[in-house]
Order: structure tokens, then C-alpha cells, then sequence
């Protein structure tokens, strides 16, 4: 079922947690909300789950209008972040509880009920764990319980609030490519929140950027993560190196390079901040090595060569931007130029995005 | 003797240092146990020891004749209506400040702990100025010809006002740390209001409800102060049990006063006994215990 959002917003007190936020999801889609805390992804998830309403703006189901309909009535399913399992029931009755609640017209008989739980919790691989309590499972455990909760109602969307925030490092791994296994399986459109860039650009099909209750930037994981829109979504989304230099009719000039920038015609002598991933600088230890072309002068400050990515910190040697460069370089270029600290080295960013500078 | 004044570290061979000395230890606990005989359980020992001094049938008698019947009659049915009634209000008020945001809660949680401030005879005597025949709503009620102070329903309004905190400021912090999580997984599963409360809410909260009626129901068969402003004191009508043993105490008739009183010291330590059952059963299960595992 495909989501529709159209221009909504929503105020707690005096903070706008969504500003005009319109959004499409397409049916069978595994969708992240990315964004730092503060952001509005969660109250974006929860107003269409229906658990929060907003001030303004609505959310289409499958082109139905939705805005007004009852949390109960939306058929979602919604994995909390901190599970939100029944604690006074077994997993079992966990996972029947959607199929227990219904009206008596729906309802399953006892032994259909019995017969789905069973399924779900074997899909969820913990089939052996029905008769135990919540608090006797582990958290990763717990999260696929709430996962199987979720999926009894047969819903036509499914919604995850940071499943995987709780979890330690290894068991969210294990988890997200589990839950994008289990995605692929059943096609059920699918929208989760994380603050884990490296989850959403892992798991998800379409990445919804966010930040002060806007949408920055929508796209794939390749194009949000190669194509930032703005600054913002460069910084959030993997490490990056800033130049600053000036912007003038379609020309800049960052730290001693000329460079054309084409999509900047009408600038007027703006200034302007080059936005460079570690791995798209070139390292020579030669100045003129590099094309001849104008080259920035650094010392080689610090260096981790942990496996087959080298990575240095440089400093510039003419003074500007204290911030020490990132750099990333395969360990063959590494051997290649015989790299110590305090060398000196000359660089050039082979790919970069220019925008003006913010004004403060 | 002379062993009280040697340096401390001798008695015991190693001293660690953030415990204090065994002979510090064995002190406090003599000191504390001391108190508590003396004045706890001394006097719980001799309220039965006089109740029972003339023998067990003035002792009968005492708690069988007719007006202390009617003083036990009248101390259960204010509790039977005091207790149900807070305990609607309790669970309501405690729903209210856990889940949700609203203008005026802390005015409501400050209402909810006013009986607990206020001197009982001070909430007896609000009661009094407002049905009283010279009160706010005397004369209507006189023309109506509804008696309610010196009379029962006069009795459960104080009763009630007493017992009001003792639920609800159970509940209240309990709710709050589980936090409606749990509701909210159950409103999304699609169960309804009545669903949510009594196969969600109510099963976490048990065990903090209990003790907090088991709380409620002493202090609503306990209470003298607040009652006794409205009750009038009438024999046989309007004496609950507490009132009826000042009135056998001041006639001198102490084998009956404290067969009377025995009744109230056994209630406290039924009390105390489900209040021990309760609070270990809360300790072995995750669920009141506020802390989510």
C-alpha cells in the first residue's frame, strides 16, 4: 500500500517538529527517515500510525485520506523502539494479542490463532521461546517478538521507530540485514526511522534525510550519499572535508585552485565552501604531479592505517581552516608513497560540491 | 566496662573501611530494636493483655453487644463505600497524570496529596461548615430533609476525603515509569479503551493497586479525627470504632475499651501481614517494581 503525505506540519509548544512536510512512499518500498535527533522523523512515523495527530496536512493511504481515521482502524503495524512488549504476557499471547482483540465477527478461532502465532514466531527463528516472559529474552530477541507482534495483524504498512537503536553493535547488524531479508520476502511497504546513516544507506531502498522538521533530501542510498542536496545532508551522511574560497560568475577559487563551476553562473562574488569526501582527494608528495594544476600544501599530521583503507589527517601549511584534512587512500598508494608523519604532502580534491557559504 | 573505651579496630581483626565496627553495628540495632519494643510493641502486647485481663467473656461480650455490633457495622460500610470509590478515583487520577499532558496537572497531583496536609479534624470541620445547619448547605438540606452530617453519609465523606491520596499516590509514580508504550503497542494491535485498560494497564499495575487498597482500607476503618468532627457521636447510629472506643475509655470501662481497640489492632496486623505478602510479590516480579528489567 503506498503512503501519501501532503504538507504536514506539527507543533509541540513552541517547537515545530514538522514543517510542511509532504512525502510519497511507494507501495512495497523499504523507506528510512534519516535525521539527528530533534529532527521530526519520529513524529513523522507516528502521525502516520495515526498515534499523533497533525496541526495541519494530511496522510493518504493508497490515495484514501487517512488524516482522520483511528490509530486502530489504519491496519499498521509499529515496532516501538524499546520493544513495548506486553510484560505480563508470554511471547505467545505477545504475538496473539492483535488476533485476540478483534471484534468477534473477525476473530480466528483458537486454534487459527495458535496456528499464525506459531508461524510468525517461526519466521522470526524463535519459535522456542513461546511460553517464556519478555524480560527473560534478550534485546535482540525482543525486537523480532515485537517484529512478530507487528506482523500478525497483517498490516498493510509497517512502521519502525529505531528498531535497532537499543541493540549493541553486532546484534544490530545481524538485525538489519535480517530485516531487509525479511522485506524482500514479503513486500510489505515499510518506513524506519534511524539516526544511523550507515543503517539507512545499508538497508533501505530510499533514504528520506531530515532535519529541523524538513525534508532535505530524498533518494537512494547512492544518490544521497553521492549527490548531496546541501550541506547538511553532506555532513550527516559520512565524513567531509570543507574548503572555503570564493564563488564569481561560474569560476572559484579554493585554496589556490581554479576550478569551473558551471551550476553557479550568476554569483557575484560570493564566498563559498567546497565540500569534499575523504576519499576524493588525490595525495602526491610532488607538488607538479598533479597535472600541474594548483595543488594545496599540507603536512602529513597524523596516520591510521587500519585495514585496506589508509586514512591521514593533514594540516595545511598556509594557515587556512585550522580543521585537520581527512584523507582516505587505498593502502597500495599508501605503500606507493612511502608516507611518514610529518611529510609534506600536496593535494587536490578530484570531486567536490561547491555551495555558498551560510551566513551566520 | 573498659572494653567500650578501647580503640575501636581490636574487637574485630580487620576493620574494612567503609563498613562501620561490629560493635557499632550491634549498638545501632540494639538501640533501634529497643525503641521499637517499647513503643510499638509493648503497647500492641498490653492493648490485648487488657482486653483479655477479665477473661474471655467480658471480652465476648464487650465486642457483641449491640452498639459495638453497630460500631463495626457502620466502620464496614464506610470502608465498603470509601475504598471502591477511591479506588475508580485513584485509577482514573493516576491514568490521567502518567499518560497523558494536560493544563493543571500539578494542581491536580498538589489537590490529590491535600488530604494528607491537612489536619483531619480541619477536613471534618470543611464538611461541617458546608452541610452543617448553620452551613453553606444546611438550610436546603434541612428543607430536603437529607441529614448528612451526625449522620452515616456525613461519616463516608470524611472517610473518604482521609483516604483519598492513598491509591492514587500509588499508582501515580508506578504508571508513570512504565511510561504508555505498552498502550500505545496495544491501540496500534487494535484493541479498544476497555481492551487496553484491563488486559494492558490494569495487569501491570496489580500489585501496586493492591497495596494501595490494602493502604486505603486501614486508614478508612482507622480514621478518628476527621470523623469525629461529623459524626455526632450518637450510640448505636453514628460510632464507628474508633469513636466508640474513646467513648467506652472516658465512661472507665477499660476491659471493653480495649476489647474494642484489640479489634483495630488486629486489622493493623492483617494489614501489615497482606501489606508483606504484597510488597514481596511486588520485589519478585518486574512488573511493579518501575524498573523496566
Amino acid at each position: 500500500m503506498s503512503i501519501e503525505i501532503r504538507n504536514l506540519s506539527k507543533q509541540f509548544g513552541s517547537f515545530s517538529a514538522l514543517r510542511d512536510v509532504s512525502l510519497e512512499v511507494k507501495s512495497g518500498e523499504l523507506l528510512a527517515l534519516l535525521g539527528p535527533s530533534g529532527s521530526g522523523k519520529t513524529t513523522l512515523l507516528r502521525v502516520i500510525a495515526g498515534l499523533e495527530a497533525a496541526d495541519t496536512g494530511q496522510v493518504l493511504f493508497q490515495g484514501e485520506d487517512a488524516t482522520d481515521q483511528h490509530v486502530r482502524e489504519r491496519q499498521v503495524g509499529f515496532v516501538f523502539q524499546h520493544y513495548a512488549l506486553f510484560r505480563n504476557m508470554t511471547i505467545f499471547e505477545n504475538v496473539a494479542f492483535g488476533l485476540r482483540v478483534r471484534p468477534k465477527r473477525f476473530r480466528p478461532s483458537a486454534a487459527e490463532i495458535r496456528q499464525r502465532v506459531h508461524e510468525l514466531l517461526k519466521l522470526v527463528q524463535l519459535d522456542w521461546l513461546a511460553d517464556r516472559y519478555p524480560h527473560q529474552l534478550s534485546g535482540g530477541q525482543r525486537q523480532r517478538i515485537a517484529l512478530a507482534r507487528a506482523l500478525a495483524v497483517e498490516p498493510k504498512i509497517l512502521l519502525l521507530d529505531e528498531p535497532f537503536g537499543a541493540l549493541d553493535a553486532k546484534v544490530r547488524k545481524e538485525l538489519r540485514s535480517w530485516l531487509r531479508r525479511l522485506h524482500d520476502e514479503m513486500h510489505i511497504t515499510s518506513v524506519f526511522v534511524t539516526h544511523d546513516q550507515e543503517e539507512a544507506l545499508e538497508v533501505a531502498d530510499r533514504i528520506v534525510v531530515m532535519n529541523e522538521g524538513r525534508i532535505e533530501q530524498i533518494g537512494t542510498p547512492d544518490e544521497v550519499y553521492e549527490h548531496p542536496a546541501s550541506p547538511f545532508v553532506y555532513k550527516f551522511l559520512g565524513k567531509v572535508n570543507l574548503f572555503h574560497g570564493r564563488l564569481h560568475r561560474g569560476r572559484a577559487w579554493i585554496g589556490g585552485i581554479e576550478i569551473d563551476a558551471p551550476e553557479h553562473t550568476e554569483a557575484e562574488e560570493l564566498s563559498a565552501v567546497a565540500y569534499v569526501r575523504p576519499h576524493d582527494i588525490h595525495v602526491d608528495k610532488v607538488g607538479n604531479a598533479l597535472n600541474g594544476e594548483g595543488t594545496i600544501a599540507a603536512h602529513v599530521a597524523h596516520i591510521l592505517s587500519i585495514g585496506p583503507v589508509v586514512r591521514l589527517e593533514l594540516m595545511r601549511d598556509d594557515g587556512k581552516d585550522k580543521e585537520l584534512i581527512e584523507v582516505e587512500i587505498s593502502r597500495e598508494r599508501f605503500r606507493e608513497l612511502q608516507l611518514t608523519r610529518g611529510d609534506q604532502v600536496f593535494i587536490k580534491p578530484s570531486r567536490f560540491d561547491l555551495f555558498p557559504a551560510q551566513i551566520h | 566496662m573498659t572494653a567500650i573505651a578501647l580503640p575501636l579496630p581490636v574487637t574485630s581483626g580487620r576493620v574494612r573501611p567503609v563498613e562501620e565496627s561490629a560493635w557499632m553495628r550491634r549498638s545501632l540495632i540494639g538501640l533501634a530494636l529497643a525503641f521499637l519494643t517499647l513503643f510499638l510493641f509493648v503497647p500492641l502486647i498490653s492493648v490485648f493483655y487488657e482486653a483479655l485481663r477479665k477473661g474471655w467473656d467480658v471480652y465476648i461480650a464487650a465486642i457483641t453487644e449491640p452498639d459495638a455490633v453497630s460500631a463495626i457495622q457502620l466502620t464496614l460500610t464506610a470502608a465498603a463505600i470509601a475504598v471502591p470509590l477511591n479506588l475508580v478515583f485513584g485509577v482514573a487520577a493516576a491514568w490521567a497524570v502518567a499518560k497523558f499532558e494536560f493544563r493543571g496537572k500539578n494542581l491536580l497531583v498538589t489537590l490529590i496529596d491535600l488530604p494528607f496536609s491537612v489536619s483531619p479534624v480541619v477536613s471534618g470541620l470543611i464538611y461541617v461548615l458546608i452541610f452543617g445547619l448553620q452551613g453553606w448547605l444546611g438550610p436546603w438540606l434541612a428543607e430536603h430533609d437529607i441529614k448528612i452530617i451526625f449522620a452515616v453519609p456525613g461519616i463516608v465523606l470524611a472517610t473518604l476525603f482521609v483516604t483519598v491520596p492513598f491509591i492514587a499516590r500509588e499508582l501515580i509514580p508506578l504508571m508513570q515509569s512504565q511510561g504508555a508504550e505498552e498502550e500505545e503497542a496495544a491501540v496500534v494491535l487494535g484493541a479498544n479503551g476497555w481492551q487496553i485498560f484491563f488486559r494492558v494497564t490494569l495487569p501491570n499495575i496489580k500489585w501496586g493497586l493492591l497495596y494501595g487498597v490494602i493502604l486505603c482500607n486501614a486508614r478508612a476503618m482507622g480514621e478518628f479525627g476527621a470523623v469525629s468532627v461529623v459524626s455526632g457521636h450518637i450510640r448505636g447510629s453514628t460510632n464507628t470504632l474508633p469513636l466508640h472506643v474513646e467513648i467506652l475509655y472516658n465512661e472507665y470501662n477499660f476491659a471493653a475499651a480495649f476489647a474494642v481497640a484489640s479489634l483495630l489492632a488486629l486489622l493493623a496486623l492483617i494489614t501489615l501481614a497482606l501489606k508483606t505478602i504484597v510488597e514481596s510479590k511486588t520485589g519478585e516480579k518486574p512488573v511493579t517494581t518501575g524498573i523496566q528489567e
